[in-house]
């Protein structure tokens, strides 16, 4: 232990002392507090404080990923180049111990500027609303949309598969398919696909006269005395000529009424008058929330209305209620970009076990940008495999499933719609990310530094 | 545990990227090194001196054949604690001075602080760096790196110590010191592996050497053995007349032998060395390393590997005072009168030093009465270095080796 110590803080002294995490922290110290007094936003408070969480966090998150990078890279391929290594491996070190002592240097580098810049950034957003002098009506908003931790539920997609099924049988059965449906395998599997998308809209639209319930398990608010958010869109199948349709919403748990067990707990009624094709939220008092985390949501299609409401898909509606603080939910915030930081001196590791400097830097980076737009890599990989041979899908799927993805872990995702990040969401980045990702490259440069000839060939 | 290092066949093949084979750097090379043995591995350039030496330290692995330090491989951390290893050129941090980079590797081998700083210091002392210990060693010229760089060799009191070439880049006075180390630590049962193509420097301190030409060891054998002229005799004396001379050569004729007759030369390297010590007490500083000829106190023949850190860890600070007054003893010579420099510096250069509590008493050499003449102390130098009494007029021993520095086998 002593020696992968020594080895980890001379690491972090070389960071420092080559300056260059110097040229990071300055530019971070001279960029954060510019971009807190320059940006503005839509001009309300809410909207600075997200341009600047936004632009600070991706900021300080780039740049010190390019530092893990470099600084990984180059600790390992100087000391090999410049056969440092000859007097170190000669001394009783493992080499395992050696490449844990680096990456530990490195490791903790990237927490001590980690919580440096990020308490930087944290100091600025706090002290914001004070400098910026606003509205009783800003603060609301800025308390209510920005500084907090709002998880969301969205109703889970109702299975139709048996329902479409039943429906096509019993269509085959009377004969009402139409006509080359039944005995050609392509038409009748775009006809079933039809079918299921006609289901799933009804299941979604709520005809004049009717309503329509969705259950909600697992609210637990953080704080009872606060509000719950009803998120919504409406679509229309007819446009009404203001564009505005009426709603009447009940919120609450309906059980009550069902089984008829007596109100404990307040059912809350709303008559709304909304545009149509844009958000807006109900503010309900959190207390509508069952002891068992038990949440109806109703809406009434009032007869004024004359036209079918259809909430659109995954986005049509949600609830969402303050789940954790503001304060908490920066913290994990920032633990997401640690772990991202942690698979990245990994792979800076990995990469100067058996490349150079330059090319070293050059492969990480790829691999990081690349991270950036997993999400893309993945869909464009899935597509071209669906067409080509299995070949193909058994070899480079699951390497581009290997990449880490690292805008879906993004912190700006969470922090700018103040959406909860949640311990098991995080629990979940480390696994995949450290546990799994960042291991693998540990122990794979950990097996080629192993049998690395260090000294060069010199005859 | 036979022998100190063991070399077993080696073969080591640099292949190129398709694998063929390139070059042979070392070939079946079988090699036995004996404990408390100065070992020499000569060679011209690229005979494979330091391919050898890199496998023997595990930086290199062998395509065939087998080594063994001290009865293990290299790599294993029980080994490679007990093995001080110096590299043809000082691969240092750049970014960290004296003191840091001997610190670091004081860590590497898990000493305690209390046992590191100790060492550190009388490492420090030992090389002559003292002075610029706080300066980045990027900034060092390259003699002063390669003070670190032995330094750093030493932390560890090794019992095997291999050097690459330890004496490129150093100044006479360097190459002086390096050698009389070697010595000394030989005097105080440790193992030298020592790989050069300076062949004075070889001669002057190995008991064995191997000659290497690619790859392969050529002749093999004790340094005597190999260089002694049995069919020729060397007589040496003190000043005597021309008289003596002709009576001596008459002998001679009698015996039927030829013989010359010359003053003996002094050796320039204990010429150079006289100087610079002479100036050194003269100015007070350099931006340089000084010249010392201190040893590490801890380096000493009466500590056993096994408690040396019992001890150093058990005595307590104050009384570690006297031990460090190496520091002072450049101050005393400033105020003795300047003839004496030269035998003094010598005098210390030979002592037999002993261990670390019996150095104070140098301290009164320098007021002994007897002031000798400049004639005799050029003599006086060469017989201390042959070990021998400054008092014997005529000797006519056997001289086969220089006189540079053969107290260790003497």
């Amino acid at each position: 232990m002593h020696s992968i110590w020594a080895v980890a803080t001379n690491t972090l002294k070389q960071a420092v002392r080559m300056k260059i995490a110097l040229v990071f922290i300055i530019l971070l110290f001279i960029l954060l507090p510019l971009m807190g007094a320059s940006m503005t936003g839509d001009g309300t408070l809410k909207g600075r404080l997200q341009t600047f969480v936004s632009y600070g966090f991706s900021l300080t998150d780039l740049l010190l990923s390019l530092l893990t990078i470099v600084v990984s890279v180059y600790s390992l391929t100087s000391d090999i180049k410049q056969k440092q290594m000859y007097t170190i491996l000669t001394k009783p070190i493992r080499r395992f111990q050696l490449i844990l002592g680096k990456l530990l240097g490195v490791i903790l580098l990237n927490v001590i500027l980690l919580v440096l810049f990020s308490a930087v950034i944290y100091a600025i957003v706090i002290y914001t609303p004070k400098f910026y002098k606003a509205g009783p009506d800003e603060l609301a908003q800025a308390d209510n949309e920005f500084f907090t931790a709002r998880a969301g539920l969205t109703p889970p997609e109702v299975d139709v598969k048996q329902e479409v099924m039943d429906t096509y049988n019993k269509l085959e059965k009377t004969g009402q398919l139409p006509i080359g449906v039944s005995d050609n395998k392509m038409a009748s599997e775009s006809y079933i696909e039809a079918l299921t998308q006609t289901i799933k809209l009804g299941k979604r639209a709520v005809v004049v006269g009717h309503d329509l319930v969705w259950e909600f398990n697992n609210v637990k608010p953080f704080d009872p005395n606060q509000n719950l958010f009803i998120r919504f869109k409406y679509d229309v199948s007819v446009n009404p000529p203001d564009l505005q349709v009426f709603g009447k919403w009940f919120v609450g748990d309906d059980r009550q009424v069902k089984y008829a067990t007596g109100i404990q707990t307040p059912i809350y009624t709303f008559d709304r008058k909304d545009l149509i094709r844009t958000f807006h939220e109900i503010v309900v008092p959190a207390d509508a929330v069952a002891e068992d985390g038990y949440l109806a949501v109703g809406f009434f299609n009032v007869p004024l209305n004359n036209t079918v409401i259809i909430f659109p898909p995954q986005e049509g509606l949600e609830v969402l209620y303050k789940a954790d603080t503001f304060t908490a939910n920066f913290l994990r915030a920032v633990f997401l970009i640690l772990f991202r930081l942690i698979f990245l001196a990994c792979l800076g590791i990995l990469a100067s076990t058996f490349l150079s400097f330059p090319v070293a830097i050059l492969f990480c980076l790829v691999i990081f940008f690349t991270g950036t737009v997993s999400e893309f890599c993945l869909e464009s990989f899935t597509f071209l495999s669906r067409n080509l041979s299995s070949v193909y899908s058994y070899t480079i799927r699951p390497l581009v499933l290997l990449l880490p993805q690292f805008d879906k872990f993004s912190p700006v995702k969470f922090l700018v719609p103040a959406r909860l990040l949640s311990w098991s969401f995080l629990a979940e980045v480390a696994f995949s990310l450290v546990c799994v990702k960042a291991l693998l490259l540990l122990l794979a440069a950990l097996l080629i530094f192993r049998y690395k000839e260090i000294a060069k060939v010199i005859v | 545990m036979e022998y100190a290092v063991e070399i077993l066949s080696l073969t080591k093949i640099f292949s190129d990227w398709w694998g063929r084979d390139r070059v042979y750097a070392v070939d079946d090379l079988n090699l036995q090194i004996h404990h408390n043995e100065v070992f020499g591995l000569l060679g011209p350039n690229g005979s494979g001196k330091s391919t050898t030496l890199k496998i023997l330290l595990g930086l290199l692995y062998p395509t065939k054949g087998k080594v063994l330090c001290l009865g293990g491989e290299a790599a294993n951390p029980k080994i490679s604690a007990r093995i001080g290893f110096m590299p043809e050129e000082s691969y240092l941090y750049k970014y960290l001075n004296a003191r840091e980079t001997l610190d670091f590797y004081g860590r590497l081998f898990g000493l305690p602080s209390k046992v590191r700083k100790m060492r550190i210091e009388a490492l420090l002392d030992m090389v002559g760096l003292k002075a610029v210990a706080n300066r980045p060693v990027g900034t060092f010229s390259k003699g002063m790196a390669r003070r670190i760089a032995l330094a750093q060799a030493l932390i560890n009191d090794p019992d095997l110590l291999m050097l690459d070439e330890p004496t490129t880049g150093l100044d006479p006075i360097g190459t002086r010191q390096i050698k009389d180390l070697i010595i000394e630590l030989a005097k105080r049962g440790k193992t030298i592996l020592l790989c050069s193509h300076l062949l004075a420097d070889v001669e002057d301190v190995c008991d064995r050497i191997a000659i290497l030409y690619g790859g392969k060891i050529h002749a093999e054998g004790k340094v005597k053995e190999l260089l002694q002229q049995t069919n020729k005799r060397q007589i040496n004396t003190g000043s005597i007349s021309d008289a003596a001379v002709d009576k001596i050569r008459q002998v001679l004729r009698d015996e039927q032998a030829d013989c010359v007759v010359t003053s003996p030369m002094d050796k320039l390297e204990s010429f150079f060395v006289r100087t610079v010590a002479a100036a050194q007490q003269n100015s007070s500083s350099t931006s340089g390393a000084v010249s010392t000829t201190k040893i590490g106190h801890f380096l000493a023949p009466d500590a056993h590997p096994e408690n040396i850190l019992d001890k150093l860890v058990s005595t307590p600070v104050s009384r570690e005072v006297p031990s460090k007054s190496p520091a002072t003893r450049h101050v005393v010579p400033l105020e003795t009168s300047e003839p004496k420099a030269d035998e003094q510096l010598l005098g210390k250069l030979t002592e037999q030093t002993g261990p670390a509590e019996s150095k104070p008493a140098v301290k009164t050499k320098p007021v002994e009465p007897e002031t000798p003449q400049k004639e005799q102390v050029k003599k006086n130098i060469l017989d201390q270095l042959t070990d021998r009494s400054s008092g014997q007029s005529v000797n006519t021993e056997q001289t086969d080796k220089p006189p540079a520095g053969d107290p260790g086998n003497a």
